[in-house]
């Protein structure tokens, strides 16, 4: 039972730690609290839903094309909403309302267009494995399996290659990226494109998994969000602990107390860190000064 | 008739939020994300006290206050640590948790099935049960609660507020006690929200937990920003605007199936407009720092 609850827990913290890398990813080096991302999670799953159900497309290219918009949705937010209130100098404040702002608008927009209840993609029973005293369905290994991918990609991507070493340089110092003559609006496209990727791909995920609603967005970014806080602000590779010591705490406290809690536990966790380690699991404590 | 005083008590009830959401917001810059929590614990607290214990309104509103008053001191002392988007983060986290307690402890709240039966208030000795006369007590209510807020924004402490808001080192050389200062600001917004919540409860003799989620502090925040935020007038018509918007849409003939969501969607959206070009809002004078 215990053992079962925590492999549940992984494989619903894989979900997490996908969003939470993406979050990260944008949160790290633009700083934009990226409510948004909300948006773009669902409209994810909404895209890969209308595809297989109304178009008929098979999944695998259904897939891909969602894939696609929803990258290009992640980039089309910044250009026209971040960029022009950046230009004007706005509080990171005014550029976090607006984030909400979109989140609000899209979301019942697809109420409007899809309604407001819960769709399930795949129906029948799921083929299941049995590893020992666990057994894990097909998209749950699937999970797991995607984010050990993703997770090692990225860390390689950020650590070896050319772009990685961009994006990490202007986590620390963007001004000084741009002197060296380096075109920071490119790589902002290149960090939201990633990241809504990263969105795109767990809700996907979750869509096949447990089906979708309208408001799953909230809770995504959400749960990202305090994954990132958890792991450590600034360290790119620490959200995905954050989201698989989320996903596998609210699985625990279905065995001590009840399924009710989860999204509560998310928060006291939340309000823990913040109090009493504010650099997160991974982060190094630093003077007030250099923040 | 009776629905023209339904939207005045909704309007008194309203301004209270948005005011007191604004001493917070708007006087000492302070985006705070756990509105509707306070909210909800004074409905909450007040309907327990008058139902349970067959108290009488104002007694059980006195204690709803002080209850509202040690929530928000428990929700800023740890919270006014923090700055920038972690103290956001922070008031979200509260404001979630409280709703999962209200949602979850059914043995006290009845949980999501709310509580029923919450019966009208009685005042000088007598009941207040039609329509018109509650909306009476509601703009009465209120009007002492707005009076108060517009005492307290044009004092001396709201203008120290406003100080701390626009440069908080300068506030502390000269003396003020920042930490004390945004705590007592706290304290305050959180007691006249929960006057609001007492008297949402009695007027609607219902309540349950999903009045008070993070979608509610959202709308009361988003009637704070339209008008706009810092002094008196912004967040008035804010409120006006949020409240009478559905009225608005209505002689629209746009159908009630999907009217919420194109409000909401017209919220938004002006909200996203008015952050590009007018920061301050209708007719605030605060730009969200």
């Amino acid at each position: 039972m215990v053992a079962q609850l925590f492999a549940n827990g992984l494989a619903t913290g894989s979900l997490y730690a996908l969003s939470a890398l993406g979050f990260g990813l944008i949160y790290n080096t633009t700083r934009v609290f990226h409510i948004a991302y909300g948006a773009v999670y669902t409209i994810a799953a909404y895209l890969l839903f209308a595809l297989l159900s109304r178009y008929g497309i098979p999944l695998g290219i259904a897939f891909l094309i969602a894939l696609i918009l929803t990258i290009l949705l992640g980039i089309l937010i910044d250009i026209y909403i971040y960029q022009p209130l950046l230009c004007q100098g706005s509080s990171f404040l005014i550029v976090m309302i607006s984030s909400l702002s979109i989140y609000i608008i899209t979301v019942n927009i697809i109420v409007l267009i899809f309604g407001n209840e819960i769709k399930v993609l795949r129906s029948g029973i799921a083929k299941t494995f049995t590893l020992g005293q666990v057994i894990l369905s097909d998209i749950q290994i699937l999970q797991i399996a995607a984010l050990a991918f993703i997770f090692f990609t990225l860390v390689f991507f950020l650590k070896w290659t050319n772009l990685g070493k961009i994006i990490r340089a202007m986590r620390d110092n963007p001004d000084l990226l741009s002197l060296m003559g380096i075109d920071l609006q490119k790589i902002r496209w290149l960090v939201f494109g990633l990241g809504s990727l990263l969105a795109g791909l767990a809700a996907m995920l979750q869509a096949l998994d447990v089906g979708i609603d309208p408001h799953i967005g909230m809770s995504a970014v959400l749960t990202a969000a305090v994954a990132v806080i958890i792991g450590g602000v600034g360290i790119f590779e620490a959200p995905a602990f954050g989201g698989l010591l989320l996903g596998v705490l609210q699985s625990m406290v279905i065995w001590k107390a009840s399924g009710r809690w989860q999204e509560a536990i998310t928060f006291a966790l939340l309000i823990f860190f913040l109090l009493f380690k504010p650099e997160g699991i991974f982060g190094q404590r630093r003077r007030l000064e250099e923040k | 008739m009776s629905y023209i005083l339904h939207l005045l008590i909704l309007l008194s009830i309203y301004s209270v939020l948005s005011l007191s959401l604004n001493l917070l917001v708007g006087y000492t810059g302070l985006f705070s994300l756990a509105h509707a929590a306070f909210y909800g614990i004074g409905a909450y607290i007040t309907t327990l006290l008058m139902v349970k214990a067959s108290w009488g309104f104002f007694p059980a509103l006195v204690v709803a206050i002080l209850g509202a008053i040690l929530l928000s001191l428990i929700v800023a002392i740890p919270s006014l640590r923090l700055r920038g988007d972690y103290f956001v983060l922070a008031t979200l986290g509260f404001q979630t948790i409280i709703f999962y307690i209200l949602y979850n402890w059914v043995g006290l709240t009845n949980g999501p099935y709310g509580i029923p039966g919450i019966p009208r208030p009685k005042f000088l000795g007598f009941e207040i049960n039609s329509i018109f006369a509650y909306s009476v007590f509601s703009i009465f209510l209120s009007g002492i609660c707005l009076l108060l807020l517009w005492r307290i924004c044009m004092s001396p402490f709201g203008r120290t507020l406003k100080a701390i808001r626009d440069d908080e080192i300068a506030a502390s050389a000269l003396g003020k006690n920042i930490y004390r200062f945004k705590a007592l600001a706290f304290a305050l917004s959180g007691a006249f929200a929960s006057v609001s919540g007492a008297l949402f409860a009695s007027y609607m003799r219902y309540i349950d937990p999903t009045s008070f989620t993070l979608m509610e502090t959202v709308f009361i925040l988003s009637a704070v920003l339209i008008g706009g935020a810092g002094n008196i007038k912004g967040p008035i018509i804010g409120t006006m605007f949020v409240i009478l918007l559905p009225e608005v849409l209505r002689f629209l003939q746009i159908p009630d199936t999907i009217a919420p969501n194109v409000r909401q969607i017209l919220y938004g959206l002006l909200i996203l407009i008015l952050m590009r070009l007018r920061p301050q809002g209708l007719g605030g004078e605060y730009k969200l720092q």
